[in-house]
C-alpha cells in the first residue's frame, strides 16, 4: 500500500472543475515557478508553517525549543502558541484513509455534479499514490490540476484514470521556459498533444504573470498550439495577484519575484482564443 | 432601473433630501404631561391623533406613491415619573409598544379606510357594552385622522400638481384599493400610521401574496405591463428607505422592514409566483438594505430559485435569509400552532418565525446562556463524577434548572396599547381587544446563545477528561477560574483542537443535538402568564455581546469576556473544515424542535461570486442545507469592516476565507501587506 503526503483538503472548491468540488492537495513539486503562491507545496516532506503576521512575540515557542537552529518538526511549540499560529503542513496519508477522508461528504458533492481533484504541488509527482487512490474510486468524478510535467508513461497511467484534466501551458517557448521555471518543457507539451488528440475534456490554464506569460508571443503559440483540440472545454486566464507571495514567510522564506514586476498589471487577451473559435474566460 | 426611479434613489437615499421636510424635534414628554389621569387606551390613541394632525403633507413631483415623515419626535404615552413607576410594577419589553408582530393588513386594505370607519360605526349603535363603544370611537378617531392627512394630501398633490397621487389617495378615502398602485399607496399610509404610533419593526409580512390579486387585477385589465409594474414594485420598495432614519433600532438598518417571499401551502402548492420574481428583481436592482428579503423554500424549491437568491446575496447586503417550510412549519405544529396558520408563517424583524393578523407572540422575551450554564455545572460538578454520561446528566439538570429561573423572571408583561394595530388582527376589531392584551397566539420565544461554546465545552471535556485522559477535572476546573493562566498550554490545547461544532464529528453532532433537545425539552412543561407557551430557539440577537461580557472562561479554551458567535454559527476561533462540514454539523439536530427561530450564519468571500459557474455552487451549497434539514440560513458576503477588526483580532477570525488568485486562503495568515491588499481591492470591488 503506498502512502501519500497532502497539505490540505479544501471542501467546497469552486473554481477547480465542475459541481462542487472537495481538492486534495499533494506535496512536492519538480517545478521552481518564481511565482508560485504554495511554497509549502513546493517541498515534498512536512514542515513548520508560522503565521508570523500575527504573532505577538510571546517567545513561548521558543522556550520549548530543542532545536532552534533546525525544525526537527516535534510539534512541541505548536501549543504553546497563544494564538494557535504553529502547524505542520504535510500529512503522510494511505490511500485507503484518503479515501475513507473524501467518502465521508462524496455523496453531496456527486448530487451537486462535482467530485474531487487533485492539485498541488505537482500531483503527478506522487503519481504511485494518486494511481492507487483513483483506482478507489470509480465511481466518482476525478479531475486535476497539473503543470503537465511528467513522463510520459506516468502521464498516461493516471490520464487513463481522469474525468477531466485541468493543465497549464505557462510558457510555450523551450528555452525561455528553462530560463525561467528551470526546467524545459518538452514533457509538458508532449502530454498536452495528448489531451489534445485525447477523449477527455480538458481545460488549459495559462497563469498571466506580468511580461512573461502575457507577451503577444506567448499567446499566440498557445492558441495556435491548441487549435484544433476536440476536447478543449475552455481556456482559462488567471491574472497575477500580488498577494502570492504571502505565505512564504510562514515557511521561513522570503518571497522574491524575479524575471519580473509584481506590480504590474498583467494583459489579458481573451479574443485571441475567441477568434480561433476556443472558449476563453478570466478567473 | 428607469431614469425616475435611478433619481428617486439618489432623492431619498444617497442625497436624504427628505430631510429639508422635516420638522423640529420637540419635548419627547410634552404630550405625556398633559395627559395626566387618562386611561392607557386613551393616551395611545391621543398620541397617534396628536402625530396624524400635526404631519405636514409633503408630496414630491416625480413620485406615485406618497406619504413621507416630517415629524422627528413622536411623543411619550408616559412622562419619566410615570414611566419609572410602571417600570417597577412590570416587566416593559423594550420600549413597551408593541413591535415585531406582523398585523394582517389584508383586513384594513379589503375594507378600506371608510369601510373599516363604517363597520365600527354599526358595531358601536348595535351595542351596549360601554368599554366596548369607548375602544371603537378611538379607533374613529384615529380613522378620522388618516382621512383627515389623506386629504390634506389630495389637497398638496392638486398644488404640486401632482396628478397620480392626487387621484389615487382621492380614491382610497372613499374605496378600498383596486389596482396595485392603489394597495399600494393603502400600505403605504398605513405603515406611515403604525409608525407615527411608535409601532415599530413591525414586518411587511407575505409580500407576493398580498399584492398578487392586485397585480393580476392590474394585468388583466391592461392597467399595467411588466415592467411598469418592476418600476412601481421598486418605488414602493425605496418608499421603505424613506423615513427609516427616524425609527427606533440600534444601528441604522435594524428596523424590521423584513418581508416573505414564496413558500408552500398545506398541500405543498409552491406559492412563489411571478410577483415575487417581480419583487426579487427589484431588490435586485435596488441595491438597498430594506426592504430585507426573506425566501421561504423547501426540498422541493427549484435550484434556480436558490440561483437568484444567490445573485441578491453576492450584493454584499447579507439577504435573501431563506428558511425551511419543511422544518418550520412542522416545527410551529408541533408547538400547538394550527396547519393553517402554521403555513402563514412569516419571519419577525430578524429571524424569528410568527404568524399574521393572529398572534401577540413576544419572540424575543429574554434569552438564555447555554455556555453559562455549562460553565457552571463543569466547576460545580467536574471532579465529582465517574463518567461524561453523569457529567451529562447533571448538564441537563442544570440546563432544565437555569431555563426554569429564566422562565421565572419573566412576568407582568405590560405592552402599551395599540388601538390601530388592532383594526388588523383577526376578530379583535368584533371584540373590541387591543391587540396588546393579547390574541389567539401569546407565546414568548427563548434565544438560545453560545450554542457552540457550550457544545465545544462538552466535547472537550468529553474527549481530554474522560477519553483520552490527559487533564483531569481539577486541573479543568482551575483553568476555569484562574482564566487559563494556571496552565495556558492546556487553555491553546482545548482552544484549536478539532473537536468544534461545525467540524462535523460525531460528538460535537449528537451533542449539539442532545443540549438543544434538553433545552427544548425544559421549557415545554411550561405556560406563560397568557396561558401561551415558551418557543426554544437558536438566535442570540444582541445578547451574544451581553452574554459574552458576562461568561467566564469556558472548556472550550475560550477566555473571560470573549465573544460568543452569534446565533447558531461555529464558535469564531475554531477552524473548521470547510462550509460541508458546517451544514453537515448544523443541520444534524432536530431542528423542528427550537423553533422560535435563529439561522446559520455563513461567510463567503465575495470572489467566490465571481462568475455564473461559482454562483450556481454556491446555490447548491444553500439548497443542500436545507435538504438536509437545515431551518434558516443566511450568507454573508466578507467586507472590509469585518476584515479590519480581523486584522485587529485575528484569532476571532479563524474561518474567515480569502480568495486571492486561484487559491484561497486563510486571511489571518496571510502577511499584513497582502492582508491590507486585499482590503483595498474589496473597497474597489461592488
Amino acid at each position: 500500500m503506498k502512502s501519500g503526503i497532502i497539505f490540505d483538503i479544501k471542501q467546497f472548491a469552486v473554481f477547480d472543475g465542475p459541481g462542487m468540488r472537495e481538492t486534495i492537495f499533494l506535496k512536492g513539486c519538480p517545478l521552481h515557478c518564481p511565482w508560485c503562491h504554495n511554497p509549502e507545496g513546493q517541498i515534498a516532506d512536512p514542515m513548520l508553517m508560522v503565521s508570523y503576521a500575527a504573532c505577538i512575540h510571546c517567545e513561548r515557542c521558543s522556550a520549548v525549543c530543542p532545536s532552534p537552529d533546525d525544525c526537527i518538526l516535534c510539534g512541541r511549540c505548536i501549543p504553546e502558541c497563544p494564538l494557535g499560529l504553529r502547524r505542520i503542513a504535510g500529512e503522510v496519508i494511505t490511500a485507503q484513509e484518503l479515501e475513507k477522508r473524501i467518502r465521508k461528504d462524496i455523496d453531496i458533492y456527486k448530487e451537486n455534479g462535482g467530485g474531487i481533484t487533485l492539485s498541488g504541488g505537482e500531483p503527478l509527482m506522487q503519481h504511485d499514490f494518486i494511481i492507487e487512490f483513483l483506482d478507489r474510486i470509480p465511481d466518482i468524478h476525478k479531475a486535476i490540476e497539473t503543470s503537465g510535467y511528467a513522463s510520459p508513461e506516468v502521464y498516461d497511467a493516471v490520464y487513463s484514470r481522469l474525468d477531466l484534466i485541468i493543465q497549464d501551458i505557462k510558457i510555450f517557448d523551450t528555452h525561455e521556459h528553462e530560463r525561467i521555471i528551470g526546467a524545459d518543457n518538452t514533457m509538458i507539451l508532449r502530454n498536452a498533444e495528448k489531451l489534445k488528440h485525447g477523449d477527455k475534456p480538458f481545460i488549459i490554464r495559462i497563469p498571466l504573470i506580468p511580461g512573461i506569460t502575457d507577451t503577444e508571443k506567448n499567446y499566440s503559440q498557445i492558441s495556435s498550439f491548441l487549435q484544433g483540440s476536440r476536447n478543449l472545454m475552455r481556456v482559462e486566464l488567471l491574472p497575477y495577484v500580488k498577494a502570492a507571495g504571502a505565505k512564504y514567510q510562514m515557511v521561513g522564506r522570503k518571497y522574491e519575484p524575479v524575471f519580473f514586476n509584481p506590480e504590474q498589471d498583467p494583459v489579458i487577451n481573451t479574443e485571441i482564443f475567441e477568434k480561433r473559435n476556443m472558449r476563453c474566460i478570466v478567473l | 432601473m428607469t431614469e425616475r426611479i435611478k433619481e428617486m434613489k439618489k432623492f431619498f437615499v444617497t442625497d436624504k433630501r427628505q430631510k429639508e421636510s422635516w420638522q423640529n424635534k420637540t419635548d419627547q414628554y410634552a404630550l405625556a404631561r398633559t395627559m395626566t389621569g387618562k386611561s392607557d387606551i386613551d393616551r395611545a390613541a391621543i398620541r397617534l391623533k396628536f402625530v396624524l394632525d400635526n404631519e405636514t403633507p409633503v408630496v414630491y413631483p416625480f413620485e406615485k406613491i406618497a406619504f413621507t415623515r416630517t415629524i422627528q419626535t413622536i411623543p411619550e404615552l408616559f412622562t419619566e415619573e410615570e414611566m419609572q413607576e410602571l417600570s417597577s410594577k412590570f416587566h416593559i419589553h423594550e420600549k413597551g409598544d408593541v413591535c415585531n408582530i406582523n398585523v394582517d393588513y389584508s383586513i384594513l386594505m379589503k375594507a378600506g379606510f371608510a369601510g373599516t370607519k363604517q363597520k365600527l360605526e354599526a358595531l358601536i349603535s348595535n351595542s351596549s357594552d360601554e368599554r366596548k363603544k369607548h375602544y371603537w370611537s378611538l379607533q374613529i378617531d384615529i380613522l378620522d385622522s388618516v382621512l383627515s392627512l389623506m386629504k390634506r394630501y389630495v389637497k398638496k398633490a392638486e398644488e404640486t400638481n401632482n396628478i397620480t397621487v392626487r387621484d389615487t389617495i382621492e380614491y382610497l378615502l372613499e374605496k378600498p384599493p383596486v389596482t396595485l398602485l392603489q394597495a399600494m399607496q393603502m400600505f403605504r399610509i398605513i405603515h406611515f400610521t403604525m409608525w407615527a404610533g411608535r409601532n415599530y419593526h413591525n414586518t411587511i409580512g407575505r409580500f407576493d401574496q398580498l399584492f398578487y390579486p392586485d397585480y393580476k387585477h392590474d394585468l388583466d385589465c391592461g392597467v399595467l405591463h411588466d415592467s411598469s409594474t418592476l418600476e412601481l414594485v421598486e418605488e414602493f420598495c425605496l418608499s421603505f428607505n424613506r423615513d427609516s432614519d427616524l425609527y427606533p433600532g440600534m444601528q441604522q438598518g435594524d428596523n424590521g422592514q423584513s418581508l416573505v417571499l414564496g413558500g408552500y401551502d398545506l398541500d405543498g402548492n409552491d406559492m412563489y409566483n411571478e410577483f415575487s420574481d417581480i419583487a426579487m428583481q427589484a431588490s435586485l436592482d435596488l441595491h438597498l438594505i430594506d426592504p430585507k428579503i426573506n425566501l421561504r423554500v423547501n426540498s422541493k424549491t427549484p435550484l434556480d430559485r436558490y440561483i437568484l437568491g444567490t445573485h441578491m446575496t453576492k450584493q454584499g447586503l447579507g439577504f435573501p435569509q431563506y428558511s425551511n417550510d419543511d422544518v418550520v412549519v412542522k416545527g410551529l405544529i408541533d408547538l400547538g400552532y394550527r396547519p393553517e396558520d402554521a403555513i402563514n408563517y412569516v419571519v419577525a424583524a430578524c429571524w424569528e418565525f410568527i404568524i399574521p393578523g393572529k398572534a401577540m407572540d413576544i419572540p424575543n422575551i429574554a434569552a438564555f446562556s447555554f455556555a453559562e450554564s455549562i460553565r457552571k455545572n463543569t466547576i460545580e460538578n467536574l471532579s465529582n463524577v465517574k463518567s461524561f454520561k453523569e457529567f451529562l446528566n447533571l448538564v441537563d439538570m442544570q440546563i432544565n434548572k437555569d431555563a426554569n429561573a429564566l422562565l421565572d423572571s419573566i412576568k407582568e408583561v405590560y405592552i402599551f396599547p395599540a388601538p390601530f394595530i388592532t383594526l388588523m388582527i383577526d376578530g379583535a376589531v368584533e371584540k373590541a381587544k387591543d391587540i396588546s392584551l393579547g390574541a389567539d397566539y401569546n407565546n414568548y420565544g427563548i434565544h438560545g446563545t453560545g450554542i457552540a461554546t457550550a457544545v465545544d465545552s462538552l466535547a472537550e471535556i468529553k474527549e481530554h477528561v474522560f477519553d483520552k485522559k490527559d487533564i483531569t477535572a481539577e486541573e479543568l476546573i482551575k483553568g476555569l477560574e484562574t482564566n487559563f493562566e494556571s496552565n495556558e498550554r492546556m487553555g491553546n490545547i482545548l482552544r484549536y483542537d478539532k473537536e468544534k461544532l461545525g467540524n462535523d464529528t460525531e460528538s460535537t453532532n449528537t451533542l449539539a443535538a442532545h443540549i438543544l433537545s434538553t433545552f427544548a425539552a425544559a421549557l415545554k412543561e411550561r405556560k406563560n402568564e397568557r396561558d401561551g407557551i415558551y418557543r426554544p430557539g437558536t438566535g442570540s440577537a444582541m445578547y451574544y455581546i451581553w452574554h459574552s461580557a458576562e461568561l467566564g472562561a469556558t472548556p472550550d479554551g475560550r477566555k473571560k469576556g470573549e465573544v460568543i458567535p452569534a446565533n447558531y454559527s461555529p464558535s469564531l476561533f475554531s477552524r473548521v473544515d470547510g462550509p460541508v462540514s458546517i451544514i453537515k454539523s448544523f443541520a444534524y439536530p432536530d431542528l423542528t424542535k427550537v423553533i422560535n427561530g435563529g439561522p446559520l450564519t455563513i461567510e463567503i468571500h465575495d470572489t467566490v461570486f465571481r462568475n455564473d459557474e461559482s454562483i450556481e455552487k454556491v446555490a447548491r451549497l444553500i439548497k443542500t442545507y436545507i435538504d438536509l434539514g437545515g431551518h434558516q440560513l443566511q450568507i454573508n458576503t466578507v467586507n472590509r469592516d469585518t476584515l479590519l477588526d480581523a486584522q485587529k483580532h485575528p484569532e476571532n477570525y479563524r474561518n474567515l476565507i480569502v480568495r486571492v488568485w486561484g487559491w484561497s486562503g486563510y486571511f489571518v495568515e496571510l502577511d499584513k501587506c497582502y492582508q491590507d491588499h486585499i482590503i483595498a481591492r474589496i473597497e474597489l470591488a461592488v
